[in-house]
């Protein structure tokens, strides 16, 4: 018995070494696409988005949406005359299935991009997986920025350009005393910090700055300091399930949208179709796109998927015309890298580098003409502020004149500028993925 | 920081401990009788909220007549969950709380399979969205009902345990089930009695939090582990986690507003841990209760 | 002789076996994502024994293992973010995100490798000694010491969440680079991440079935299963739940490094109630009177999770939900008790006249 044991154990432990000796220099980053694409053969692309779970209500829309955008895609001819085949999987709204998830996707199917994420902590999650391997995320939503990798392209407004129009606007309307309410987590820190520059420069007063415990949904505490402070409105940065209990005891406390109205970044057509129109009606959102934005590309956009099998939840909202526009960034990207490097050669790595710059044209983008910065490849866009109506839709009150300009870095000018190949440092250096 | 906003700090604990008590009111029926930790409580609140959701959308009840209808339907529901799982458990207690784990999966993914994921509300009347000023304290009128529905429902339950035939026997099986059973109580009847009341109960918590918040199938998640520790504290018995959570509600409260919300958690979560320590068998552990 | 399942040889010989396959794995596949998959799984493995170690063995069911693990699993990646900290940038962008201008003190010791890691394993260790030592001398046992490490799991949640500027709050941390230890850098999709992994499972594996067996491991089954008793035998109670409930921890936290070492990502979510309860259903479902039965737990469930999920998606864990039902009513020790019924047939069938070969001694539970 001990014999065979100590044999076995010697002749593996000989057998291990020699597999393992080779493999122990491996370079962790690299080119490491393993594939090749293949005329004929459909290019895959991976949905990393959340079907089930806590996180699925914003995100299950996501995935719909890549859908239809892939089927359009699809219809008018595929990508570089190649069809575009989704992978879809479901990350469970756990941030370590989020992980495995990704690996499966680029180590497995061999996708060359993924779309994928709502939350800053799944985004966060996949990131050391996505840069190792020097893969592309297309990240479709609003973030906090202060990130700088050179694997990401983001179709969302940043911190810096979400709520650039809107604080000075309701300073405006309703007068200069404000009251920050936010869940507590690093978006809306991050979105607090611009939003008091522009506080700032409109000479507007801040009286104080709360921040909910996610998924809370006791505003109780909250609404007590409010109501002490008499702020002239409220801006807030509370998400999920959170958001709709604040905007439900907002108005069972006794509060009126009249006089304090709820300048939020967050709370769009699906959630105010959650709460209650009756909830939402009067307080004002900053998003690039509304469901109600006249234009003939949304009509469309919004006839088109509404009458789609996708369309089943009834609604387009901010988030999901914003991974909407990230199919048609794709798209533009690889033929761009395609034309220059070939078909036979595209990699993830190389449609980013072809990314930058890129258009999205009236007749594509349902919000308007939006571009890639070509540093640091977040979304030049333009910010609108919607006023909810009393049957949950918003009316546009105001859009900015042009597009804002991404910057992932606007409040830590010490840290330096991204650009195309790192995190630029006022002294010159440059680092990469930066996250 | 005046006075007024103290007062207004100490008034609004007492309805935060009035949303902790009637969340943890139907644990507290079932752990104290027969000792089952219930984990499955939370989605059974879950469920109460959807009860309310299809009576209002599919009969358009009026909410307060939800109420008592979602009491019923979940009572049901325990019921079923007790005659079916539960009773083959009783003297495993550990088991039982991880099968009721399985219970609340199944629930959860069950309503979600149902329902959606999507959030659904519920329409209540129109006085209910408003609040009322006595002085400089404002207070909303639904948390105002919260409290009263909490607060009859405790004397309820005190008269139901104190005061008819039923409560005796329950308190005479909670002390020793073979004594009970030798003078005819039959025990199998009463847990499954109290069971089922336990899970009504938290259908009506579900049906009140559904207009708090929101109507989601996870969120019953976000109750059960408060729920527990109340219980807990309490010990098990119905006085226990009045004052639990009267105590607990007030903290919260006082802390939330010098400190934030989330460390007013912490600071809680840890006296507990400290509590127990000390006094393991809770506040008001119940004389000669088995366990 | 006795019940197969029983016999001390034809355990070790299984245990061998099990590790051997593993072994054999990474020369006959060269997917590296499989490989990084399997050493997920070898995590959750050594999670699921700690909850054996404790639960099945020690009866103290612990809900609040993800302390442990978390801790363990904030030591390495604080470790490995400093690691991607130079001299000239000492400080990780989250925390310039926080207006933190220097080092907290309470990272500064993570700046040595060594002392990363040693931290990383003594810190949850300490603290599970010190939690258990209170506890268990105060008494606390059953159901109630399984509320307490729920309410201390959620206050270490909590407080995770809300020291943003320390921890990451809920984004948590992501070290970008991957974990060098002694010059090696250990790419997680390579075979050497595996085999740190194999190694500290079948260690721990080792360690466990060890301590099951010695007579430490009897007087704490004996504990379990009556421990008025044993006090009144004069053992103490306390000090025998906390050393199992401590190493329980250890390999909790060691488990917490591989993780962090494999995904290179931590967030509170490791410290989630959920995720501490899906540890102990691996073991109850894999059967917590067995080592092995509760890794071969992890295992199943995590790869049905992986390999079900999306072709059932919406259905899973409407399945798990109801299996680890059925399992607990109908089989409370787990499908290692199938087999133990399974070899059971076969031992009736043999003449049972003479005693047991351990002259009566209670059995080890495996």
């Amino acid at each position: 018995m001990n014999i065979t044991r100590r044999n076995i154990l010697k002749t593996t432990l000989a057998a291990s070494t020699a597999v393992a000796l080779p493999h122990l220099w491996l370079p962790g980053s690299g080119e490491a696409w393993g594939a090749t694409l293949k005329k004929g053969e459909p290019i895959k692309v991976g949905l990393l988005f959340s079907l089930t779970g806590s996180l699925a209500v914003p995100e299950e829309d996501s995935t719909l949406v890549m859908q239809y955008a892939i089927d359009e895609i699809n219809k008018a001819g595929g990508v570089a005359g190649v069809p575009v085949e989704p992978v879809i999987v479901d990350a469970k709204s756990d941030f370590a299935v989020y992980s495995e998830k990704a690996k499966e996707l680029i180590l497995r199917d061999k996708v060359i991009a993924i779309f994928g994420c709502y939350t800053s902590a799944s985004r966060k999650a996949i990131l050391p997986t996505v840069m190792q391997r020097n893969h592309l995320l297309y990240y479709p939503t609003c973030y906090e920025g202060a990130e700088c990798t050179q694997n990401t392209i983001c179709t969302g407004p940043l911190a810096n350009q979400h709520s650039k129009d809107l604080i000075p606007f309701m300073v405006g309307n309703f007068g200069k005393k404000v009251f920050f309410v936010g869940s507590n987590y690093v978006w809306p820190k991050e979105s607090n910090k611009n939003a008091k520059i522009w506080l700032e420069q409109a000479g507007g007063e801040l009286l104080g700055e709360e921040y909910i415990p996610l998924g809370s949904s006791e505003f109780g505490p909250v609404l007590n300091k409010i109501r002490d402070a008499k702020p002239d409105f409220i801006f807030s940065t509370v998400v999920g399930a959170s958001d709709i209990a604040f905007h439900k005891q907002f108005k069972q406390e006794g509060f009126k949208v009249d006089d304090m109205p709820i300048a939020s970044l967050t709370t769009g057509e699906i959630e105010t179709r959650a709460m209650g129109a009756e909830f939402g009606a009067g307080h004002f959102l900053s998003a690039p796109y509304f469901q109600t934005l006249d234009n003939p590309t949304n009509h469309k956009f919004v006839e088109g998927f509404l009458a789609s099998k996708y369309g089943k939840n009834g609604v387009t909202h901010y988030n999901m015309e914003e991974t909407y526009i990230s199919a048609y960034v794709f798209k533009a990207g690889f033929e761009k890298a395609a034309a220059e490097v070939g078909f036979e050669n595209v990699t993830p790595r190389s449609i980013r580098d072809h990314s930058g710059g890129l258009v999205i044209e009236d007749a594509v983008s349902p919000e308007g003409q939006v571009w890639i910065d070509k540093d640091n490849f977040n979304t030049w866009l333009k910010p609108k502020i919607g006023q909810c109506q009393a049957d949950g839709t918003f009316k546009v009150v105001k859009a900015a004149a042009e597009q804002v300009a991404p910057d992932p870095y606007s409040i830590y000018p010490d840290l330096g500028v991204c650009t195309a190949n790192g995190l630029k440092a006022p002294d010159g250096s440059i680092r990469k993925n930066v996250i | 920081m005046d006075l007024g906003s103290l007062i207004n700090a100490l008034i609004l604990g007492v309805s935060i401990a009035s949303i902790w008590l009637i969340a943890a009111l139907g644990l507290t029926i079932i752990y104290g009788t027969a000792g089952v930790i219930n984990m499955a409580h939370g989605e059974l609140i879950m469920l109460g909220a959807y009860s309310s959701y299809m009576l209002q959308f599919y009969l358009g009840l009026p909410y307060l007549l939800c109420l008592p209808v979602s009491f019923v339907i979940v009572a049901l529901v325990g019921l079923a969950l007790e005659r079916g799982l539960i009773r083959y458990l009783y003297n495993r207690p550990l088991d039982t709380l991880l099968a009721t784990y399985g219970v609340s999966l199944v629930l959860m993914q069950g309503v979600r399979l149902i329902f959606g994921s999507d959030p659904k509300y519920l329409a209540v009347p129109e006085i209910f969205q408003s609040n009322v000023m006595i002085g400089s304290v404002s207070l909303s009128v639904f948390r105002i009902v919260v409290l009263l529905v909490t607060a009859l429902l405790v004397l309820a339950l005190w008269l139901l345990f104190y005061k008819t035939r039923f409560g005796v026997q329950v308190r005479a099986v909670m002390q020793d089930k073979e004594m009970a059973a030798s003078f005819g109580i039959n025990s199998s009847r009463i847990y499954m009695l109290t069971f089922a009341l336990g899970a009504g109960l938290a259908g009506v918590a579900g049906a009140l939090f559904g207009v708090l918040a929101i109507v989601l199938p996870t969120m019953g998640a976000s109750y059960v582990v408060q729920a527990f520790l109340m219980v807990v504290v309490g010990g098990g018995s119905l006085a226990g986690s009045v004052v639990a959570s009267g105590v607990t509600g007030e903290l919260q409260s006082v802390f939330a507003f010098f400190t934030n919300d989330t460390f007013a958690r912490f600071i809680i979560f840890v006296l507990i841990v400290a509590f127990l320590r000390f006094r393991p068998q809770g506040l008001f552990a119940q004389a000669g209760a088995r366990r | 002789m006795g019940n197969l399942y029983h016999n001390k040889i034809a355990q070790w010989i299984v245990y061998v076996v099990f590790f051997a396959a593993l072994t054999i794995i990474p020369m006959t596949v060269s997917d590296s994502f499989l490989l990084n998959q399997l050493a997920t799984y070898g995590v959750y493995g050594m999670l699921a024994l700690s909850i054996s170690l404790c639960w099945g063995f020690g009866g103290i069911l612990n809900l609040g293992q993800g302390i442990a693990f978390g801790l363990g699993a904030y030591g390495m990646a604080m470790t490995m973010q400093m690691q991607s900290q130079s001299e000239s940038n000492p400080i990780p962008p989250f925390m310039l995100n926080n207006s933190l201008d220097h080092l907290p003190l309470l990272w500064q010791p993570f700046q040595s490798t060594a002392v990363g890691l040693v931290l990383a394993v003594a810190v949850p260790t300490l603290f599970c000694a010190a939690f258990g030592g209170i506890m268990f001398r105060a008494r606390v046992s059953g159901p109630f010491f399984a509320i307490m490490t729920l309410a201390m799991l959620s206050a270490f949640y909590t407080i995770i969440l809300d020291r943003q500027a320390y921890t990451g709050g809920v984004n948590g941390l992501t070290p970008p680079s991957s974990f060098v230890f002694a010059g090696v850098e250990v790419d997680p999709y390579s075979p050497t991440a595996y085999w740190v992994v194999l190694c500290l499972l079948a260690g721990a594996t080792f360690v466990a079935k060890l301590i099951t067996q010695s007579s430490f491991g009897l007087v704490t089954q004996a504990i379990r299963d009556d421990s008025e008793r044993v006090r009144f035998l004069g053992y103490s109670v306390a000090g025998y739940e906390t050393v199992i409930y401590t190493v329980s921890g250890l390999i909790a936290a060691l488990a917490g490094c591989c993780w962090v070492m494999l995904v290179q990502y931590v967030s509170p979510a490791q410290l989630d109630v959920g995720f501490s309860l899906s540890m102990v259903i691996w073991a109850a479902i894999g059967g917590r009177h067995s080592l092995l039965g509760s890794i071969l737990g992890a295992f199943i469930i995590q790869g049905a999770q992986s390999y079900l999920g999306d072709a059932f998606l919406a259905t899973w864990l409407l399945i798990l939900g109801g299996f680890f039902i059925v399992v607990v009513r109908f089989l409370p020790n787990g499908l290692a008790s199938l087999v133990e019924s399974g070899l059971g047939l076969f031992d009736r069938q043999r003449p049972t006249s003479s005693p047991a070969p351990d002259g009566g001694r209670p059995m080890p539970a495996e």
